[in-house]
């Protein structure tokens, strides 16, 4: 198997020191592999997530352990510990020989790199592994469920146009990049014509802009009803401009006295502002 | 945004649907509109500074046409309102040139000036007499309009340029208009301020 001759390939790597733990490693899986024929199914995450949580930490800790104790050189560890692996069934070993050799190598890394280091860093190891372990179990239910979502949604929103009026149902107007076209359900109550949903539609942004417009003229906030926040705009786009009239006439006025000094003028206006 | 919201909502049940979208609705034409003119009122405000010099530029310029010009010219309150238009058409161009041919206004108020132009060496008169029989025989035909769409029509023909243009840009033309005029109220003053102030300096050292 290809990954028994990784692991010796990794062993023969390591060192003469750390080639004892390795070889512990790599007996042990050969066992494993020994005893439960490798079934090559389809390769996915599936099967860790078949395997119940205590097995995987289980199967953890033994490398965990079996690293720890290795220094120590018991090959009478490797069939005691076995033991509880004999009597599970893997769907597909290979997906998780090859997760136990990487965890594996990790440890056999840090026992090799840091000889002083003791199993927290290991333990430390297993258990980022440990959570990355449970994190993609859960990664690939988030995505396999996204996408249903997704597609479920897509559906959904294509069922909902073409149905006639129902009483129950709810609107949105969205324009959104994932979909080509514009999916408008209708409110609860209200009819679903095209004519009226458009209506609704151009209606939202006219309310919008006039939002807006009423943010921006002061004293149009306490206001009700479009008319009179017309008004109100009307008088103050028409007092602006008279404004800018007086300011201009102001302007002329004082502009034949003064003497123009372009250069003092542009100076304390900086200063100004 | 408002899109990332719908994933979550298509997830739950049918109960939560009929809150929530009703909501975002509305919520995202506002986030639309909001987008476009926010960006508008801050060049509005931002860009105050080069509106100023530019202003300045050019009002005086005109002031030394002008001032060559007047010499011609005998009564002084002629004086004063030729070059009171001429100071606010400035500004109006000025202005529009700011606002760098984004919005419709802007464009008529540069445009308006070649038609002025035009308009000058040709019939002026006969032009102006037709304008006003079409607004009267337009005002006898119809009764009443509602309320609110004539209202749309007067803040059309306030803001230069948006006669015949649909209502909702005509509100975001009217929302720009209102943000460039104030900002030009602003310089205005500022500038006023600045040369009144300049002038008693100028006058007592002067003449």
């Amino acid at each position: 198997m290809d990954l028994t001759q990784g692991f010796g390939a990794r062993s023969g790597v390591v060192g003469p020191v750390t080639g004892l733990e390795s070889l512990n490693f790599s007996d042990e899986f050969r066992h494993l592999v020994a005893t439960m024929p490798p079934e090559n199914t389809g390769g996915s995450f599936t099967a860790l997530l078949e395997m119940p949580v205590t097995q995987a930490m289980e199967l953890l800790h033994f490398t965990d352990s079996s690293s720890s104790q290795a220094r120590t050189v018991t090959g009478d560890i490797a069939p005691t510990t076995l033991h509880p692996f004999g009597a599970l069934t893997f769907p597909s070993n290979s997906l998780l020989l090859d997760r136990a050799a990487r965890f594996s190598v990790i440890a056999t890394e840090h026992n090799g790199n840091i000889s002083g280091e003791t199993a927290n860093s290991l333990q430390s190891n297993s258990g980022a592994n440990l959570d990355r372990v449970k994190a993609e179990p859960a990664e690939t239910d988030s995505m396999v469920e996204n996408q249903n979502q997704n597609y479920s949604s897509g559906k959904r929103k294509e069922r909902e146009k073409k149905v006639k009026s129902s009483t129950n149902k709810t609107k949105s107007s969205v324009e959104s990049d994932k979909l080509p076209y514009v999916h408008v359900r209708a409110r609860r109550g209200q009819a679903t014509d095209n004519h009226s949903l458009a209506e609704r539609a151009r209606r939202e942004k006219i309310n919008a802009r006039m939002k807006l417009l009423q943010e921006l003229v002061p004293g149009c906030d306490k206001i009700q009803g479009t008319a009179l926040v017309l008004d109100e705009i009307i008088n103050h786009v028409q007092s602006l401009q008279r404004q800018v009239e007086m300011l201009s006439m102001r302007l002329a006025a004082v502009n034949p006295r003064v003497d123009f000094n372009l250069d003092s003028i542009l100076a304390s206006e900086v200063s100004m502002n | 945004m408002v899109e990332s919201l719908f994933p979550s909502i298509e997830n739950t049940g049918e109960s939560s649907r009929r809150k929530k979208p009703r909501i975002s609705e509305t919520a995202e034409a506002e986030i639309e509109a909001r987008r476009v003119n926010e960006e508008s009122l801050k060049r509005w405000k931002t860009n105050r500074v080069q509106q100023i010099y530019a202003c300045k530029l050019v009002e005086a310029l005109r002031r030394v046409r002008q001032r060559s010009s007047t010499t011609s010219n005998n009564e002084t309150d002629k004086l004063v309102s030729g070059a009171a238009r001429e100071i606010r058409d400035t500004a109006d161009r000025v202005l529009a040139a700011s606002a760098r041919g984004t919005t419709r206004w802007s464009r008529a108020i540069l445009a308006s000036r070649v038609r002025a132009k035009l308009k000058k060496h040709r019939k002026a008169k006969k032009s102006t007499g037709n304008c006003k029989s079409r607004k009267g025989l337009t005002e006898t035909n119809r009764i009443k309009l509602p309320a609110v769409e004539r209202k749309l029509k007067i803040l059309g023909r306030l803001v230069p340029g948006c006669r015949k243009v649909s209502v909702p840009n005509l509100l975001d033309e009217a929302t720009d208009y209102i943000a460039a005029l104030e900002m030009q109220v602003q310089a205005m003053e500022a500038l006023a301020e600045l040369l009144t102030a300049a002038a008693p300096r100028t006058t007592l050292t002067g003449t």
